[in-house]
């Protein structure tokens, strides 16, 4: 006969989980309370209320310049990885081909080698060829990174799909491109969108590529905050920071409603 | 007839994934390896008194000749064990309770880890700045309950580093076990409890052994982004306390020496793949396994 959880695990099991997401949320919970503060510093607790920060970075001509570099990059990256990545998927997922494990290793590789290197590398080389760092160059660090992501969503919504599908289409004379319109493509879909809002969540955070890509004229918001935060935040730091959190959780939840979040584990 | 048509559909299906994999491998190829191929270069090129450039390894040498670089090396590497180590402490048992409750608390359990993995590092980073700073939440917060007796410092220390890098990097430890126990479920576990082994006694004779794939894998991915890492590191840590990535950066930035630079970012490549080699492997193992 089993007997239950015993007490003791269940106490522990709900102080894990209290202390957990005390750890996980309490960064984000400090930077969205101390954007409302009114005081000229950053304190915490904060001290009176008052939204006069956002009001500050809208007045701001650095942070909106940087708003807008980070969502024409953000945007030009998710539209690149998802129109590169899915084709990309669906020749590892739906072919057999040679070698074509050790292909999808590669192809998610930039996800574990470190990205200062290869930040450093693509500053290098645009140097030597590209003309210096520039927005084109972001683009091209952040299409590496995204890259992985749109390749594993719609790898994973094929690996479910019904190949027979496909096979139907071409032996009922659908040629190939009706076959990739009315079959293929549609199969892909929820792993094309969700594999699009990681390109552009990945795009919109990362920092370390645009350290290396950093001009005059290509600052991102995330590098906007990082210069902030060497120097002197004050609180319209975390009113950005709140955005952008705000986007996240918007994203999550959009990814969530597509895709699954389950299925990122 | 018959014969000519279906050579051409075998030609056809042989071209297709060529076609479609061509922009993958180009981006891959052009923005990725040729990037990381021209440090591999720069590390190894000395530029002599007369501009002559040759080949050998005096970047190297400089490393490791130097206690400064040296001391960076071991500060990166210890850190690095003792995250990896928390992680794991708070991510087995995350992913454990996460694995065994009712879906509606996994979700809520899957959402507190996923939301902050998703959030940019710089604004976690922020996060912490604020609490570990001096007279920050924290250093408050030990002193109004009574476990120290005055402001702790906590910003500039390796515990600040360690507590903010395990909240960053606990995400990835808990969700690849998560991945492995749901894998392998709770059947085995239920058995060994109808056979008398007390709940305890199960996890650590059954579930624990048997998620040893994905504890591994968890902490390889875990150890091998936490001594590559930079901007936390830097953040919180400041000037006093670099490590091998703040060095690098430095070198970059600071002293302009690429090809120093490389050579520390080789070093690092090559730590990260001597880590990161088995974790494709077991991975690689553990898809096969569940085709089958």
């Amino acid at each position: 006969m089993v007997r239950g959880v015993p007490p003791a695990a269940k106490l522990l099991t709900a102080f894990l989980i209290t202390a957990t997401a005390i750890f996980m949320l309490v960064p984000l919970a400090v930077v969205m309370l101390s954007s409302l503060s009114a005081s000229e510093f950053l304190v915490f607790p904060p001290r009176g209320f008052s939204l006069r920060w956002y009001g500050e970075i809208m007045a701001s001509d650095a942070y909106l310049k940087a708003g807008w570099t980070s969502i024409k990059l953000a945007l030009v990256v998710t539209v690149l990885a998802i129109a590169i990545g899915t084709p990309t998927a669906i020749a590892l997922y739906r072919f057999r081909l040679p070698g074509g494990e050790a292909l999808g290793a590669l192809f998610l590789s930039p996800l574990v080698l470190p990205t200062l290197i290869f930040g450093i590398g693509l500053l290098v080389l645009f140097s030597s060829w590209g003309g210096g760092p520039s927005f084109t160059g972001l683009v091209i660090g952040h299409l590496v990174i995204s890259l992985p992501y749109v390749i594993r969503t719609v790898g994973a919504v094929l690996a479910d799909a019904d190949p027979a599908l496909e096979e139907a289409a071409r032996t009922m004379g659908a040629n190939v491109w009706q076959r990739y319109r009315y079959v293929v493509l549609p199969q892909c879909a929820a792993g094309m969108a969700a594999g699009g809002f990681f390109a552009f969540n990945i795009s919109f955070d990362d920092a370390v590529v645009a350290l290396f890509m950093r001009a005059p004229d290509v600052e991102t918001l995330p590098l906007r905050i990082y210069s902030q935060l060497e120097f002197s935040p004050d609180p319209s730091v975390a009113a950005v920071s709140t955005i952008m959190i705000l986007l996240t959780i918007f994203l999550v939840f959009l990814i969530d409603r597509l895709f699954g979040l389950k299925r990122i584990a | 007839m018959t014969g000519s048509r279906r050579t051409k559909a075998a030609i056809r299906s042989r071209r297709e994934p060529l076609l479609l994999l061509g922009p993958g491998v180009a981006v891959l190829a052009l923005a990725f390896f040729l990037p990381v191929f021209q440090m591999l270069v720069l590390s190894v090129q000395v530029t002599g008194a007369d501009g002559q450039i040759s080949f050998g390894w005096d970047h190297f040498a400089k490393f490791f000749v130097d206690d400064y670089y040296l001391g960076v090396s071991i500060r990166t590497f210890r850190l690095a064990g003792l995250i990896t180590l928390i992680c794991f402490l708070i991510g087995f048992p995350l992913a454990y309770v996460m694995s065994r409750v009712g879906s509606r608390l996994r979700m809520l359990l899957i959402l507190l880890v996923v939301l902050p993995l998703m959030t940019s590092v710089v604004i976690r980073t922020f996060g912490w700045l604020v609490i570990l700073g001096n007279g920050g939440l924290l250093s408050d917060l030990l002193e109004v309950t009574g476990v120290t007796d005055r402001a702790t410092r906590l910003m500039h220390t390796e515990s600040g580093i360690v507590i903010s890098m395990v909240q960053v990097l606990v995400p990835f430890m808990t969700l690849t076990i998560l991945g492995v126990l749901q894998r392998i479920g709770s059947d085995l576990e239920q058995a060994a409890r109808t056979m008398g082994a007390g709940f305890w006694r199960a996890i650590i004779g059954i579930t624990l052994p048997l998620s040893l794939p994905g504890i591994v894998s968890g902490c390889l991915i875990v150890f091998a982004l936490s001594i590559s890492s930079f901007i936390t590191p830097t953040l919180v840590g400041g000037v006093r306390l670099p490590v091998l990535a703040g060095s690098i950066y430095s070198s970059v930035t600071g002293s302009f020496d690429w090809n120093f630079a490389a050579a520390q970012s080789v070093l690092l490549l090559l730590a990260t793949l001597v880590v990161i080699v088995p974790y494709a492997m077991l991975m690689r193992r553990r898809d096969t396994k569940a085709v089958r």
